[in-house]
């Protein structure tokens, strides 16, 4: 009996995440990026070069991480602060089911916002020259994954899940990244691109990982932070008042 | 019989003492309580109170400690390539100071872009979530006074913070016998593209964290603000420039806080040329930064005070 | 049948004890857990809801433990204190929701919404309801399943005298049936009303249980006090305090009465009516002037 999922959960889940508010400003940054990749195309006429620098800075390097931000902190974060949390722990289920069924919600919702857009904006960009579009979709795809993962744990962690988690993108990866070698292996991104890579022609993105190295860091850190989060949920403690 | 007016009545409870035996009465004593019917300092004493805690609050002066940890170390982040600059200087006994006053802010917009997240929120974000908002406005302060006084706290903040290690470049290049004139000139141009950043910074910053109740969100919709328009914009610049579309670059510059700062300092400060390809706007092009800068700044005071209108708890 | 029970529990928050080495049962029926601000119900109540789990010693329901053990939950009822819930379901959907995470389905959610009186405004949305409407939507989500113990934090805090009523109605049906409803209280009238049964806690220590009239029975160094209105006051203290189980008598003038501190409960009230009706003086009133709870508990509390 699979009952690592159960439905109640998800649809809260998935009614918090997209309330109306939140949802205008996970749907900003995916328009951004068509307005962003139209503007481009317009302007460069399908240069792999400057598609690949959008695709590759903007869509990848920004929009993904900080989809996956908003949507895996706020699958749990919000409830844990305000302590609503609770009608949802002190139940005969399962907390890795709670957990789980939350990451389900937190990926696919990062996957819609993210990756789908990533499609349109590469279709928009190139068409369907090389496998750039596929490639890169694919790396937004197991990024979406990770990165909801990964900022779901956090939730369950910290408070301030999501500062720490922009701090990690914006800065770690992108920031740092560009300038300390050390600092791209160590990043979902590249892990991401690796895996997306062998779909494009040739050399056309380059990672800083191989393909194989970058999917198992993947799952890796897809299963270890879920595993954590899942173990934060069974001994959560009710937040204080601040 | 007496109902004592200015001491305690006697006996716990202070109850009345009737001379008869019938039921003890019921009354109140004034223990001496006493409306104020002094001088009051008015309106506009209240403002310039909720500017001064609002930017000592913004160094984390007057708050626990864990709140001076970001703003004193990106104010060090800040100030050290100055002090590093100045040594240089004196050692070398060079006759220019290695970077110029308004390239200074130019170069660490992304880490005055963490200091406006980390604050920003705290100046706006706390009084929402907390619903203190109420004990603003049932005082004398105007929707108005409160939206200066934190618009103009987080502006100063911001101009503090980048006007500190500009101080000492020119401290620094006096003290290494650079010319007078040059350096002040100089540093007054500096200056002035600190206080137009710190306008223009502070009003998107205040917006931004002025939407949400949650300082956490707020951070992060500030830093996403700020530097995703920065990444967008410089992205079709280079796209521009590489595909022949160089008088587009000049005007895509309009469209992100940063940009706008680099190009206006270019126009009309003297800094270099900032935009890909060596390009940079025009005196005239200028001119229609300087009116966006303007339109922006308003803008944003004008939001703020709808939202708090609208909002006003 | 179905008790509660800790077994010297203490829990700690770096150096501050906030519960300090409490054993205590919890069975059947209507108990009060009082204590002043501070006193650590609320950690003693997240302990026994299974939110915290104890620096040392165990709480256990019927045996098992309810720390990590998903499964007591279909067991355990809990109000908690706090007011956030989600604001964008109605009461209907929150209700129901809870229910299906039991595993039951939308009629058990409408008997618990029958139950607590909320099924006008079961098709509003939470977020426009009023304290004392989301308080009762606390409860029936927390009977949704029809449990055995039911824990409740503050339960009265921002009632108005009505639901307050109400609730205590609910409370006292809950206990008639053979269920252990504990709730945490600072005010005094509340648990006298409700609560068969009390645990004091002060300052993280377990001060006194039981019905709070045996409590004061058994407080017998504190001389009982009583108030005493009569046809002639100065003579029936004569009387009275030739006897040796008075320890003190007052006439209080401003009461136009005699306060009476009696050493000796029993020996006192067989004493009061016999030397009345020897000396020829009428009872008007004779009442105890500090058997209420709030007396009980003040000294608990002082001590």
């Amino acid at each position: 009996m699979f009952t690592a999922f159960h439905p109640t959960v998800a649809r809260l889940t998935y009614r918090a995440l997209l309330g109306r508010r939140r949802a205008l400003v996970l749907g900003i940054l995916p328009a951004l990026l068509v307005l962003i990749s139209v503007a481009v195309r317009l302007l460069a006429d399908g240069d792999p070069q400057s598609s690949t620098d959008v695709l590759g800075r903007f869509a990848l390097a920004a929009m993904v991480p900080i989809i996956g931000v908003i949507a895996g902190t706020g699958a749990i974060g919000p409830e844990i602060d305000d302590g609503s949390v609770m009608y949802l722990l002190a139940k005969p289920v399962k907390r890795r089911t709670v957990l789980f069924t939350k990451l389900v919600v937190a990926i696919a919702v990062t996957m819609v916002f993210s990756a789908v857009p990533t499609l349109v904006a590469a279709l928009i960009l190139v068409g369907t020259t090389d496998g750039i579009a596929v490639a890169y979709t694919v790396a937004a795809l197991v990024a979406s994954v990770a990165y909801a993962s990964l900022f779901l744990m956090l939730g369950t962690i910290t408070r301030h899940a999501v500062v720490v988690g922009l701090v990690y993108t914006l800065i770690w990866e992108t920031l740092l990244g560009s300038y300390v070698p050390g600092a791209r292996s160590l990043s979902v991104q590249q892990w991401a691109l690796a895996v997306g890579a062998d779909l494009a022609e040739g050399k056309l993105i380059t990672s800083e990982v191989g393909t194989v190295t970058g999917a198992v860091l993947l799952t890796v850190v897809t299963v270890v932070a879920a595993w954590y989060g899942a173990r934060r949920l069974r001994s959560l403690t009710p937040a204080t008042e601040e | 019989m007496t109902t004592d007016n200015l001491s305690p009545a006697g006996g716990p409870g202070g109850t009345a003492r009737p001379g008869n035996g019938a039921a003890p009465e019921s009354r109140i004593h004034d223990i001496g309580y006493r409306g104020y019917d002094g001088p009051r300092l008015g309106r506009s004493y209240a403002r310039r109170s909720l500017f001064a805690q609002s930017l000592r609050g913004a160094f984390g002066l007057g708050r626990s400690a864990r709140s001076k940890i970001v703003p004193v170390l990106i104010t060090c982040v800040l100030t050290l390539p100055a002090v590093i600059a100045v040594a240089v200087t004196m050692m070398s006994g060079a006759d220019q100071l290695p970077m110029t006053y308004v390239e200074y802010t130019a170069g660490f917009e992304m880490v005055i872009t963490l200091f406006l997240a980390a604050q920003a929120p705290q100046a706006v974000s706390l009084d929402l979530r907390y619903r203190t908002m109420p004990l603003y406005f049932s005082r004398p302060i105007e929707t108005s006074d409160y939206v200066r006084a934190k618009y103009l706290a987080t502006a100063c903040a911001v101009l503090v913070l980048t006007a500190l290690p500009q101080a000492v470049l020119y401290v620094g290049a006096l003290l290494a016998k650079l010319d007078f004139a040059d350096q002040t000139t100089a540093f007054a141009e500096g200056l002035a593209g600190a206080a137009v950043l710190a306008l223009l910074y502070s009003g998107i910053g205040l917006v931004v964290a002025a939407l949400t109740p949650r300082r956490g969100f707020g951070v992060a919709a500030v830093i996403a603000v700020m530097m995703l328009s920065f990444a967008a914009v410089s992205t079709l610049q280079v796209a521009a420039d590489f595909n022949d579309a160089k008088g587009a670059v000049p005007w895509l510059g309009l469209f992100s806080p940063s940009t706008l700062i680099y190009g206006l300092q270019h126009a009309f400060l003297g800094a270099g040329a900032p935009f890909p390809g060596n390009a940079g706007p025009s005196t005239a092009q200028g001119l229609v930064y300087l009116l966006a800068v303007a339109a922006l700044i308003a803008g944003s005071y004008g939001l703020l005070i709808r939202r708090y209108r609208k909002a006003g708890l | 049948m179905t008790t509660l029970q800790l077994d010297h529990v203490s829990r700690w928050f770096g150096n501050v004890v906030a519960v300090n080495d409490i054993t205590v049962d919890v069975g059947p029926g209507v108990t009060g857990l009082l204590g002043p601000n501070g006193a650590g119900k609320s950690t003693l109540i997240n302990m026994m809801a299974g939110f915290l789990a104890p620096s040392a010693g165990s709480v256990t329901l019927d045996g098992s433990p309810v720390w990590r053990n998903e499964g007591v939950y279909r067991e355990i009822g809990i109000v908690p204190e706090r007011e956030a819930m989600y604001d964008f379901l109605t009461g209907r959907q929150f209700v129901v929701a809870n229910a299906e995470l039991h595993g039951l389905g939308a009629a058990e959610a409408q008997r618990a919404l029958a139950l607590v009186e909320m099924e006008h405004a079961q098709d509003r949305r939470i977020g426009t309801y009023s304290k004392g409407m989301r308080q009762r939507v606390k409860m029936a989500s927390a009977l949704v399943h029809d449990p055995s113990v039911l824990l409740l934090d503050e339960p009265f805090n921002g009632m108005d005298p009505r639901q307050r009523m109400q609730l205590m109605d609910v409370l006292r049906r809950m206990g008639d049936e053979g269920r252990t409803v504990l709730f945490s209280s600072h005010i005094l009238e509340e648990v006298e009303q409700v609560a068969s049964h009390i645990e004091v806690v002060v300052a993280g220590r377990h001060a006194a249980s039981g019905d709070f009239r045996s409590i004061r029975r058994l407080m017998t160094d504190r001389p009982h006090r009583y108030l005493v209105r009569s046809s002639d006051d100065r003579a029936l203290a004569a009387a009275l305090i030739a006897d040796p189980s008075t320890s003190g008598i007052e006439v209080d003038a401003a009461e136009d009465a005699l306060v009476i501190q009696a050493a000796d409960f029993g020996r006192f009230t067989e004493l009061l009516p016999k030397v009345a009706r020897e000396h020829g003086i009428r009872l008007y009133t004779v009442s105890p002037s500090d058997e209420s709870l709030e007396s009980v508990f003040s000294y608990l509390v002082a001590a």
